[in-house]
């Protein structure tokens, strides 16, 4: 029972661990940007579906979609104007911009809403299903089902839809796709902007489980950094599939070694994979 | 290269002229490194707020009178953003390169562990009021007081009121953060327990700052104890109740906790979960604390929230009696040298807003805490070393709760 228990655990963080690097993948794969900001994004997405709970008293999953095109256009609006300058550059570039970033956003959150802890407590959020002898509850299950279907959403749009086309073809060769009549800065604004828009689905879910601070950020984005790496950039599935499996293994390694060795696995993890399969995992810079 | 000169010159000029305006002025400055920004930032406002309350409201009624002469009191705040090592430089610019008198300490014991060795190693006194773990103070060191009581004893008040309750608990699971603070605590804990007879089947350390206790949850939903007791920071104790919650994980009688349930903002995020919840202060409140420049305790809180907007706990009293204490033992030192200061707070015995303040031998207040429980969205005082309101116990469990 404690087994199952912990599978159980491990799966629906796994979810919500897929979704957070979900967005950071897309935009590393396709943009080549490392998104140091990316905790950041979560965290005002947070934020965001936090206010409109509290104050529009709009439940959080109905707020999600509302969070997200909002956080899409201050992507699309952040890729157009500020990351477009050294969207071709050296990768040391887009670190540098991007962690300067993360620094403006976590402190103007500070400085806007305080330190002060903000949970996002709808009425079901401590409900849970006792299922088989396990209890699973049910924000987390939600946020599992979110993650997977926004996952869907992903690959679907990247594999059946025009603009994914293009979006795909952008990354595989620019050149190409100019030739074809993309339009690669329109392109890597919507595709940023997608990006923090799953960042900021991300957020929302986070604040039901856990708590929005403008600190929770940097462990995030680190987590996301790891599952991206695993998952590769190249499918939305394996980025939650990867998430699925750092979550597990975060799991059992806080049950039988200790809550304290669950950072060391999903680091040896990603040491492991990189050790194990570097050609596939690490695209040409 | 002469620009530059001209630019270094002038500076060096203006800043003699400073230290020289400064010399005109009778003020003691206090300075300290605290937690402004960063992951403790919600708990160091307290220090930030009370610090210059106090200081504010000495020098109102007319300062300290050091040998014969006025003198006000002054604050030197730095932020040291939640990071360790910058407030061990920080507390190192303060003394050497600012100048303040005195230092003043910042939140959370594992800052003040590291911050005291550089008021020992400048021999500076610093009086904290943000560190309660006894490693603080078993180094032998001379200039370092403190007004938090030990961790290790954080748990003895409620160990104590659970021997009389009944059904009385037998078995009990401890969860503890691995920082300075918990690791005291769940030391000292283990030791009571041994001697009130308690078997211990969860045994858990986390690590600080993680968010995830669902493994741990799994492990005392297994095992079953009757109470279980809870060490860490704030943020982890939410996380942890709200998780417990979730998983439908309950201990059969009682849960304590060793921090938040005091906080007005924690009883906030948690809506009407916290009902039940059990924990401790050494600071309540209460009109009978009297006070030399506040009044009472009641009528500090009171000033407290009408300055800041939120309700003062027992982080902010002990930082206003750190304060208090610079007063009374530089006026009873009459001087300004550091040891003479040093030798007057070792032997201060006065009554603040926030306790009758007496330091232990080795520069540690002892008092004991105020087991407290919240009912109905406000938190009662329950025992001390007898009952003062009726506990509701046993607490009942989550899925039964609604």
């Amino acid at each position: 029972m404690v087994f199952a228990q912990t599978i159980a655990n491990g799966i629906l963080l796994g979810g919500l661990y897929g979704l957070m690097a979900l967005g950071m993948a897309l935009v590393w794969g396709v943009l080549n940007i490392v998104n140091l900001a990316h905790g950041a994004f979560i965290m005002l997405g947070g934020y965001a579906v936090y206010y409109l709970f509290t104050l529009g008293g709009i439940d959080p999953f109905a707020a999600l979609p509302i969070a997200m095109v909002a956080m899409f256009a201050f992507g699309y609006l952040l890729q157009r104007f500020v990351l477009n300058l050294i969207v071709r550059s050296a990768l040391l570039n887009t670190l540098l911009i991007t962690f300067g970033l993360d620094v403006v956003l976590t402190y103007l959150a500070q400085l806007s809403f305080s330190a002060d802890f903000r949970t996002i407590n709808p009425s079901y959020a401590g409900s849970n299903v006792a299922l088989l002898g396990i209890t699973i509850p049910l924000a987390r299950l939600a946020a599992f089902a979110v993650a997977i279907g926004l996952a869907a959403a992903v690959w679907w749009l990247l594999n059946r839809v025009p603009l994914g086309r293009a979006i795909r073809a952008t990354s595989q060769n620019l050149v190409a796709a100019r030739l074809y009549g993309v339009d690669p800065r329109n392109l890597y604004a919507i595709t940023f902007g997608i990006g923090t828009a799953l960042a900021g689905a991300a957020g929302g879910l986070y604040g039901v489980i856990a708590q929005v601070t403008p600190y929770i950020g940097a462990t995030l984005t680190a987590k996301s950094f790891v599952i991206s790496i695993i998952g590769g950039l190249s499918n939305p599935f394996n980025v939650v599939l990867a998430g699925l499996v750092v979550g597990l293994a975060e799991a059992f390694a806080s049950f039988y070694l200790g809550s304290t060795y669950a950072d060391v696995v999903s680091f040896g993890l990603l040491v492991l994979v990189l050790v194990l399969r570097p050609a596939k995992t690490l695209r040409a810079a | 290269m002469r620009r530059s000169l001209a630019v270094i010159g002038a500076i060096a000029l203006l800043s003699g002229a400073s230290s020289l305006a400064e010399a005109q002025t009778n003020t003691v400055t206090l300075g300290a490194a605290v937690q402004l920004t960063g992951a403790l930032a919600n708990t160091g406002r307290y220090y930030r707020d009370a610090y210059q309350m106090t200081i504010d409201r000495i020098n109102q009624a007319g300062g300290i009178t050091v040998g014969g002469k006025k003198y006000t009191l002054a604050l030197k705040l730095l932020d040291n953003q939640s990071d360790l090592n910058l407030g061990v430089r920080q507390y190192v610019q303060l003394i050497t390169s600012d100048k303040v008198n005195f230092l003043l300490g910042p939140f959370s014991s594992n800052d003040a562990l590291n911050d005291s060795s550089i008021a020992e190693k400048y021999e500076i006194p610093m009086v904290q009021g943000g560190g309660a773990s006894s490693q603080i103070y078993s180094r032998g060191y001379k200039y370092i007081f403190g007004t938090l009581p030990a961790a290790e004893d954080y748990f003895a008040s409620t160990i104590d009121m659970l021997s009389k309750v009944n059904p009385k608990p037998q078995t009990v699971a401890l969860i503890a953060a691995d920082d300075a603070f918990d690791v005291s605590v769940a030391k000292g804990t283990r030791e009571i327990f041994k001697k009130a007879g308690l078997k211990v089947v969860v045994d858990e350390q986390y690590r600080e700052n993680s968010g995830d206790f669902s493994s741990i949850l799994t492990k005392i939903k297994a095992a079953q104890p009757d109470a279980v007791f809870w060490s860490g920071h704030e943020p982890e104790a939410l996380n942890f109740i709200r998780q417990a919650k979730s998983l439908n994980v309950s201990p059969k009688y009682v849960s304590s906790f060793t921090v938040g349930v005091p906080t007005a903002d924690f009883r906030k995020a948690l809506g009407k979960d916290a009902e039940y919840a059990f924990g401790m202060t050494s600071w309540l409140p209460d009109a009978s604390l009297k006070d030399k420049w506040f009044g009472d305790a009641a009528a500090f809180a009171k000033a407290y929230k009408e300055k800041f907007g939120y309700d003062p706990d027992y982080h902010a009293a002990s930082a206003a009696a750190d304060v208090e204490t610079f007063a009374y033992a530089i006026e009873k030192a009459g001087t300004l040298d550091p040891k003479k200061v040093r030798d007057a707070i070792a032997a201060v015995d006065f009554t603040s807003l926030y306790a009758h303040v007496k330091y232990g031998k080795n520069g540690q207040i002892v008092l004991p805490q105020i087991v407290i429980q919240i009912q109905n969205g406000n938190v009662l005082p329950i025992y001390t070393d007898k009952f003062i309101n009726q506990p509701k116990y046993p607490v009942p469990s989550w899925d039964s709760r609604n």
